[in-house]
């Protein structure tokens, strides 16, 4: 009788093993391109001759240096350079080849990522991609450092407790929100290295989000519930069919939604620190919103059927809306709120008052942004326009 | 570990009051900004025309209001907003002249952090005491995407001593 573990093993072929003889079966005899480039270089390499072929710079834009403005050399001013700002409708290279470099005389010996499938830029362009870019870069900031954590003083139990209830939910809602552009930026070709560019200090912005809204609450009393109605809202977020939907769905609804949280955050901050904190914050999520409006009306202005496409969106926000209102239903965050905004538990009904406003406020905010989107969605919105609940 | 400080202090030596609401109490806010590059490269790009009103604060109770023009990482214009401004501010901040008060001398009695209560997001959020007007949403997230620097902007009123006009 053989050892059970044993037995198991060879039942059960590790994952990793499998992969890994898939791997070796395409480098090994699926693709060849790559050994036949290898056999070349080490035949040139044995000959002792040199190729220099990359000094020949005909078909490049070489010698027309980009020049730098007051801030620095921003991509506005390398893309001023003519052969480097021309970014295609379409893009073709579905590799890491550099838009402006010599690339096509190579083009068939190329490999193909197949990840890369946002191919059209109508699907991720926006006009202030580039600005937002910079003044992401410019305007970093550190969770650990710059929020005065040894000012934080306890809270009476009910406000410490609201506090980082509301904290518990900013942490998952801004782990989407970094996981939604990383899911979308690997699939971004070297065409749209602005998109890509500026997910990536929206991906960092939203780790940091995370990162200060956990530690406040584990250095204030503790992280305290998570939700369903939360969960379902960011699955809707991370599932959306394409980029253009799942920004409108995550920038422009659901982080404008956060952005009025963040402001009443500052509002009704009890410490100096939670008021740095929401401050900082709210100035990175404008950023968010703003590439997710402009993102939107760049897709619907340049469809080759804008009514086709206005038609899709609204069907995809009758479904996205009430997705996202799951979660601003629930309990776990409306009542939190509801007490910091009111002073305390004993003052919740106030604070649902104050609830009232913020509602009002958000959705119009939300619908001023699609109407600058150029997607009027004031008739068919599907959250309510007053608040689904009866205020005592 | 504390946070940076708001402002540096440039003059609390017995120089003349600046009145407010003037010109010249902008303009104070302006030189105190232009003169603390660093913090403003810590705190990133300001790129915005901000209004600044005081709703009452002119003549026989008449609106009064500044525009300030940011570039990069100063306060490059302060100037009257003349009826034929109007569209160049991306943004107007508004409240009266006791709301401004309030908030100006919480600020100095703070050194440069104001009350929890004073700070430009509370007392704007609900639309009152101050509010935040603008014609394009974009043009309003302006103020939001820049909060912190104008907050700052506003607390450089602790380095100088503010007269109101009473």
């Amino acid at each position: 009788m053989s050892h059970p573990l044993l037995t198991d093993v060879s039942r059960d072929p590790d994952p990793l093993d499998e992969g890994l003889a898939r791997y070796e079966h395409a480098f090994r005899t699926q693709y060849r391109q790559w050994s036949e480039i290898l056999q070349q270089n080490a035949e040139r390499l044995r000959r002792g001759q040199y190729s220099l072929h990359w000094l020949d710079t005909d078909g490049a834009s070489f010698g027309r240096r980009a020049k730098p403005s007051s801030r620095g050399l921003t991509y506005a001013d390398v893309n001023a350079v003519k052969g480097y700002g021309d970014v295609p409708e379409v893009a073709t290279w579905r590799n890491f080849t550099a838009r402006g470099s010599v690339r096509e005389p190579y083009r068939d010996a190329m490999p193909t990522i197949d990840d890369y499938t946002v191919t059209d830029r109508n699907e991720l362009w926006a006009e202030n991609v580039m600005s937002l870019y910079e003044e992401a870069k410019a305007r970093q900031w550190n969770a650990t450092r710059d929020i005065p954590w040894s000012e934080l003083t306890p809270l009476p139990d009910d406000l410490e407790k609201a506090t980082c209830q509301l904290c518990t939910f900013l942490t998952e809602v801004e782990f989407v929100a970094g996981d939604f552009p990383s899911k979308w930026m690997y699939r971004i070709p070297q065409d749209f290295l602005e998109v890509k560019s500026f997910l990536a200090t929206q991906i960092m912005d939203e780790a940091r989000h995370q990162e200060v809204f956990r530690k406040r609450a584990i250095a204030g009393g503790g992280l305290l519930h998570a939700s369903p109605g939360f969960e379902w809202a960011l699955k809707a977020i991370l599932e959306a069919p394409s980029h253009t939907m799942g920004t409108f769905l995550l920038n422009l609804l659901g982080e404008g939604l956060v952005l009025s949280i963040f402001r009443s955050g500052e509002m009704i901050a009890k410490t100096h620190v939670d008021k740095e904190i929401f401050r900082r914050c709210l100035q990175d999520e404008a950023r968010h919103v703003s590439y997710g409006v402009m993102e939107l009306k760049w897709s619907l202005d340049h469809h080759p059927d804008r009514a086709r496409a206005l038609e899709s969106m609204h069907t995809f926000a009758d479904v996205g809306e009430q997705v996202i209102l799951s979660a601003f239903t629930e309990a776990a965050l409306v009542e939190p709120v509801a007490i910091l905004l009111g002073g305390g538990l004993a003052k919740i009904d106030q604070g649902m008052e104050g609830m009232t406003k913020l509602w009002q406020m958000f959705i119009d905010e939300y619908l001023q942004r699609c109407e600058r989107a150029g997607f009027p969605r004031r008739a068919r919105c599907t959250i309510p326009l007053d608040i689904p609940w009866r205020v005592q | 570990m504390t946070a940076a400080p708001a402002v540096v202090p440039l003059r609390r030596d017995g120089a003349a009051a600046v009145a407010f609401p003037s010109l010249a109490w902008f303009r104070h806010l302006a030189d105190v900004m232009n003169a603390n590059r660093a913090r403003q490269e810590q705190l990133g790009y300001v790129d915005c025309v901000a209004q600044f009103t005081v709703t009452d604060g002119g003549l026989e109770g008449t609106p009064f209001a500044v525009q300030v023009t940011f570039e990069e990482f100063e306060a490059l214009d302060v100037c009257v907003a003349r009826p034929a401004d109007d569209g160049r501010a991306d943004f107007t901040l508004e409240g009266s002249l006791a709301t401004w008060r309030a908030m100006i001398e919480s600020i100095a009695a703070g050194g440069g952090r104001p009350d929890l209560e004073q700070t430009l997001n509370r007392l704007s959020h609900f639309g009152t005491p101050m509010r935040v007007v603008a014609d394009d949403p974009l043009r309003r997230d302006l103020f939001f995407r820049y909060n912190q620097s104008l907050q700052e902007f506003v607390n450089a009123a602790a380095t100088f001593t503010t007269r109101f006009g009473d």
